[in-house]
């Protein structure tokens, strides 16, 4: 979180008109100079957005990712290379501690060429499986493009999914995305920092077709179990994209006319424009990155006293925790996705509380959204944390904990003895003993004897 | 020209599929699902038909069974081997899909069998039916076979181990403190009349002084001898108990002391008077 709030600062002051929220400096490593003009539309639309690109070839010797030990780049996009590997520039290694400094990775796919070895590793340490076979490609004999492939069947034609309920929706565009030969991705389970971006048809498998046998029985993976897209979100909220097509950035599939199979024969443009914009978006950190604005906490009948160090038990507390969300060029009031909320926990090593938020606009500041609650502390003495931890699929995580002490009943703020019903016959006692001992004081200094007691006296 | 190229491939194919549609389908298909162990249970045995609307009950398929789909693939009434021949299993809760491939002959013959153990924990502990269906595809412009096929129960005899859900980042279960509960009080009748019990021991306490003859009759007599000395030293433990009243009440221990020392104070010194006439009184006889 603070190495992304130093980005920002660093990109605010680099360049204004920057759009991403860590930075705009943009390494392609691309291995054909010539291949660069197929993806123009592409680069045109990024260099709109603000992005100073430099291209490398992975043969280039001068190449580093890193200046001075520190990521020399903000964003790295990596298309297919023609030779077998990326060389010693880009080994797995330096990319995993490229994505440990902050930088985001968008590494693009083919199954032109084969998927050299070091990513398949590199892939492998992000739960991220790719078919053992490195020519796999995608087929499906349902959803592809009649007009290039018809024989083939391995151009895919995607609809937007439906997004899960309470996972935010930034890549859904209209019309058929366009995945030309792509490479599918099977996602581990464990890892909850991977998440899908883009699923094959239910019909779809992985097949080599290098493998000479008429049908496939042993299927590497099968229908939406297979991801053309995906995407890995670090500890430190980098980013790291994979886009199993790469051609599906190329201008020949920009708003190329694409027809599926099937009886209605339904025909389109393909929205893959569109959807390189937001999937690159995503990638680069102009959308879903979060920031904590101000956090407040008092007490509820008194909130005056701003984030005291110190409350009691049984205290009746106020927080509220204000969130931005930076979309494309500006911070704006930060919304979780329905069915989402964010949650407070009030955790001394286990959380006592666990509560949803609620939001409302903030009062101060018109680019937050205020999440607030009231809660009663637990009738525990101790060092209590404020603690807030939002962690969602393609937003930066967020994590706020305040910590303060949560004292004992102070001896004058326990119930006087008068409103404790048991104790009545004990405060009774005490005052018979005052009211007796004044009265024995008296009749001793003052009592006249009853009869004529002089010859007691007179023995004395 | 690779637009030209395309728009030709599509003319092609357009037209390829419109002349020779050439249709995927199946032949002699049957489903078996058999016990491991013999005689448990009634195996069943049915006839699958392309392009039917399926079988009409649900098939059951508990830990010892095997499910077992014995056909042969045709391509326009003539066997032959599609490259894709999968048996698709959709959970309808879910939504979750696996797909089962066919192992086939060159001569389009061939089975598939399931067990529970190819399935996903998913499908083992659902609610519903699953749904299977048959996909038979190929390359080129042959018309892909895909439709309903039968729906099948998962039957749990309780030997399936869940387990634990794997992490994911979505919003937690809320968690409310469970106070202690606050000291228990008895009846109030009870404080009150035990109460009253205390309070009614000082008039006791005082009768029985009276009965014995106790009285302050000498208040005017020792007065009138040192009026100073008695009114400070009575006065004085009065205030005594004064002092602890307040301190009960508000006071805290450094109000309190210096008070209770001027206090007494006082009472040493005019009780050592007020006693000294006392014990006049006493010499005199009067005590």
């Amino acid at each position: 979180m603070r190495f992304t709030l130093l980005g920002l600062l660093l990109g605010f002051l680099g360049i204004v008109s920057a759009l991403s929220a860590t930075g705009s400096s943009l390494l392609v490593i691309i291995e054909e100079e010539a291949d660069k003009s197929k993806y123009s539309q592409f680069w045109a639309d990024l260099q709109g957005r603000g992005y100073e690109i430099t291209y490398r070839s992975p043969k280039d010797t001068n190449l580093s990712l890193f200046l001075h030990g520190e990521p020399a780049y903000s964003h790295l996009l990596l298309l297919p290379p023609k030779s077998k590997g990326l060389g010693p520039n880009l080994t797995p290694n330096l990319l995993v501690d490229f994505i440990n400094g902050g930088s985001n990775i968008l590494l693009a796919l083919s199954a032109e060429q084969a998927v050299p070895t070091a990513i398949n590793s590199l892939l492998l340490e992000l739960d991220i499986n790719l078919p053992s076979d490195r020519t796999s490609l995608v087929v499906d004999h349902l959803a592809y493009d009649l007009t290039s492939s018809a024989e083939k069947h391995d151009v895919l034609l995607i609809p937007s999914a439906e997004p899960k309920k309470g996972v935010v929706d930034f890549f859904s565009v209209d019309g058929l995305v366009a995945f030309p030969r792509a490479v599918g991705q099977v996602l581990g389970n464990a890892s909850p920092m991977l998440s899908s971006i883009v699923k094959a048809g239910a019909s779809a498998y992985i097949y080599n077709p290098k493998e000479e046998t008429e049908g496939v029985e042993d299927p590497f993976a099968t229908g939406s179990q297979i991801n053309i897209v995906s995407a890995f979100q670090a500890r430190n909220s980098a980013r790291f994209t994979v886009l199993g097509s790469s051609e599906a950035l190329q201008d020949t599939w920009f708003d190329a006319k694409v027809r599926l199979p099937g009886t209605d024969y339904k025909a389109g443009k393909t929205s893959n424009k569109e959807f390189a914009q937001r999937l690159s978006e995503w990638a680069f950190k102009e959308i879903g990155v979060l920031r904590v604005e101000q956090v407040q906490h008092s007490l509820d009948e008194d909130t005056k006293d701003i984030n005291p160090k110190i409350y009691r038990v049984k205290n009746d507390v106020r927080y509220s925790i204000e969130i931005s969300e930076w979309d494309v060029d500006q911070w704006i009031p930060f919304n979780p996705p329905t069915g989402d909320a964010v949650q407070l926990e009030f955790s001394m090593l286990s959380p006592f509380h666990r509560l949803s938020l609620n939001s409302s606009p903030s009062t101060t500041n018109k680019d937050a959204t205020a999440f607030s609650t009231t809660f009663r502390t637990p009738d525990q003495h101790g060092i209590f944390n404020f603690y807030v931890e939002y962690r969602r699929p393609f937003f930066t995580a967020i994590e706020d904990k305040q910590t303060v002490t949560v004292r004992h009943f102070a001896h004058d703020e326990f119930p006087r003895s008068y409103e404790i019903s048991a104790a009545w016959p004990w405060i009774s006692g005490i005052w018979v003993t005052i009211g007796g001992w004044l009265a024995f004081v008296a009749i001793w200094l003052y009592s006249k004897p009853t009869r004529d007691n002089k010859p007691a006296s007179a023995k004395k | 020209m690779k637009f030209l190229r395309g728009i030709a491939l599509g003319l092609v194919s357009l037209s390829s599929v419109v002349l020779a549609a050439s249709e995927w389908s199946f032949q002699d298909a049957t489903l078996y699902v058999q016990a491991k162990g013999a005689g448990v249970g009634k195996p069943i045995k049915e006839t699958l038909v392309p392009g039917a609307t399926g079988l009409s009950f649900p098939v059951g398929l508990s830990s010892a069974d095997t499910l077992k789909i014995v056909l042969t693939t045709t391509e326009n009434g003539k066997p032959k081997r599609p490259h894709q021949a999968f048996l698709n299993l959709r959970e309808l809760e879910t939504g979750l899909e696996e797909n089962i491939a066919f192992t086939l002959k060159d001569n389009g013959k061939g089975k598939v069998e399931l067990t529970q153990k190819d399935l996903p924990i998913q499908f083992l502990t659902s609610k519903s039916f699953i749904r299977v269906s048959l996909l038979l595809a190929s390359f080129g412009n042959s018309v892909p076979y895909t439709a309903y096929a039968f729906e099948m129960e998962v039957v749990n005899d309780g030997s399936i181990v869940v387990p634990p859900p794997a992490e994911r980042y979505t919003v937690k279960e809320e968690i409310h403190h469970i106070f202690r509960d606050d000291p228990k009080q008895p009846p109030a009748f009870i404080s009150v009349f035990f109460a009253f019990a205390v309070l009614a021991t000082l008039p006791i306490l005082l009768g029985s002084w009276l009965m014995l003859g106790g009285n302050i009759s000498h208040a005017s007599k020792a007065f009138g001898a040192n009026p100073l000395a008695h009114s400070l030293f009575f006065g004085s433990i009065i205030a005594m108990e004064a002092v602890f009243f307040l301190y009960y009440l508000s006071w805290n221990l450094f109000q309190t002391l210096p008070v209770a020392g001027v206090v007494g104070l006082v009472a040493f010194v005019s009780g050592s008077r007020a006693l000294t006439e006392v014990q006049d009184r006493r010499l005199a006889g009067e005590r």
